[in-house]
């Protein structure tokens, strides 16, 4: 038996597979580039950053297929919303 | 009225023609009327894993050249009722066969045969295009890795768009010792990735390989794995209900005695 794992917590194989394979997909199902998508990202975070506080590379994306279409999923995990001024 | 199922993955050697046979043979077993059409011409390799190579005379493509009637092309094979091959011309190209044709030969089959399967060949070119044409659902074979899912992915997104529905997943190759140890993508990720239905998991069974080089496909010996998973997807494609089994790992019970052994 193997307690060890447990423990490290060092990034499965699997894990990294799954992650690497949600980013190709969304890439080929997007068409776009991976530059693109970054470009996304930041932007949407800059919109996001005027009413949440969060750290920028906690975020994640990727498309889900749904039937004939996409759905687009982001993770913006946030500590609090910012107060309105 | 039959049905017209093409068997596609996009990546090429994830099981295909294995699965093919397979089901085709398996179907037939339950009583099915079968016939399962080779379309990777050039490359044909369908007529092999059955065992049925000495004994093909005509092609699909001296049907569609109207050099023989389509019933006379078919092979039977005469270890269970009702299964037959079209076997695929060895010298053509792929291109030599036009959509309207295939469509054509399996219109015509499924009038008689309750299940017509198309062995696809792997890619996202013509022969695919040929294979899927007279289809109206899909099985896509994958194995448990970031090339193969990511071309069924690009697969699922051409049938789609074909209208070809429902279209179903076999996961094959699964190891469970090895998604234990955390090295190959378990089949939650890779349903939830493709989202698309599972029809059923093909362990790696070191049987494949015997059977094919035998030319008997493996649901004739029934206690493998791989025979009874094989024979479960056949069951449910016929619309009985059964379990997908969840995969026990191998080693579990021997990793429990040595644990105990250990702390004798
Ligand atoms: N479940 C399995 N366990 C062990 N070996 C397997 C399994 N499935 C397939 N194989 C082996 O993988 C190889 C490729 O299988 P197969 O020819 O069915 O793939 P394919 O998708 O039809 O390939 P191609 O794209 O070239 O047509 C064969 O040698 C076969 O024996
Ligand atoms: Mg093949």
């Amino acid at each position: 038996m193997n307690f060890k794992n447990i423990f490290t917590r060092k990034a499965k194989t699997s894990n990294i597979a799954t992650q690497r394979l949600k980013l190709i997909l969304t890439q080929d199902r997007f068409d776009v580039s991976d530059d693109s998508m970054q470009k996304l990202q930041v932007e949407l975070t800059e919109v996001l950053a005027k009413y949440f506080e969060f750290t920028m590379n906690s975020v994640k994306m990727s498309l889900k297929r749904d039937g004939n279409s996409y759905v687009l999923m982001a993770d913006f995990p946030f500590k609090q919303l910012k107060k309105s001024s | 009225m039959g049905k017209v199922i093409v068997i596609t993955s996009g990546k090429g050697g994830v099981g295909k023609t294995t699965s093919t046979a397979n089901l085709g043979t398996a179907l037939a077993m339950i009583s099915k009327k079968v016939v399962i059409i080779d379309a990777d011409v050039g490359l044909r390799n369908l007529d092999v894993v059955m065992g049925l190579e000495s004994r093909v005379v005509y092609t699909s493509m001296d049907v569609i050249e109207k050099r023989c009637e389509l019933e006379k092309a078919l092979v039977k094979d005469r270890r269970v009722e009702d299964l037959f091959l079209l076997a695929a011309s060895q010298r053509n190209r792929k291109d030599d066969i036009k959509p309207e044709q295939m469509l054509d030969i399996c219109e015509r089959l499924k009038e008689i045969y309750d299940f017509v399967l198309v062995d696809s060949p792997a890619g996202i070119e013509q022969g695919f295009h040929n294979a899927a044409a007279g289809a109206e659902e899909a099985i896509i074979i994958t194995t448990p890795d970031v090339s193969a899912i990511r071309d069924a992915d690009r697969i699922i997104g051409l049938l789609q768009n074909q209208d070809i529905e429902p279209i179903n997943l076999i996961l094959n190759r699964l190891s469970p010792t090895l998604v234990k140890k955390g090295n190959m993508i378990s089949k939650n990720d890779v349903l939830d990735i493709l989202n698309i239905d599972l029809l059923g998991i093909v362990p790696e069974d070191p049987g494949v390989i015997a059977s094919t080089n035998r030319g008997v496909p493996l649901v004739h010996n029934d206690g493998s794995p791989g025979a009874d998973a094989y024979m479960r997807i056949a069951r449910r494609m016929i619309g009985q209900r059964v379990p997908i089994p969840e995969m026990r790992d191998d080693n579990f019970f021997s990793n429990i005695l040595k644990w105990f052994s250990r702390n004798k």
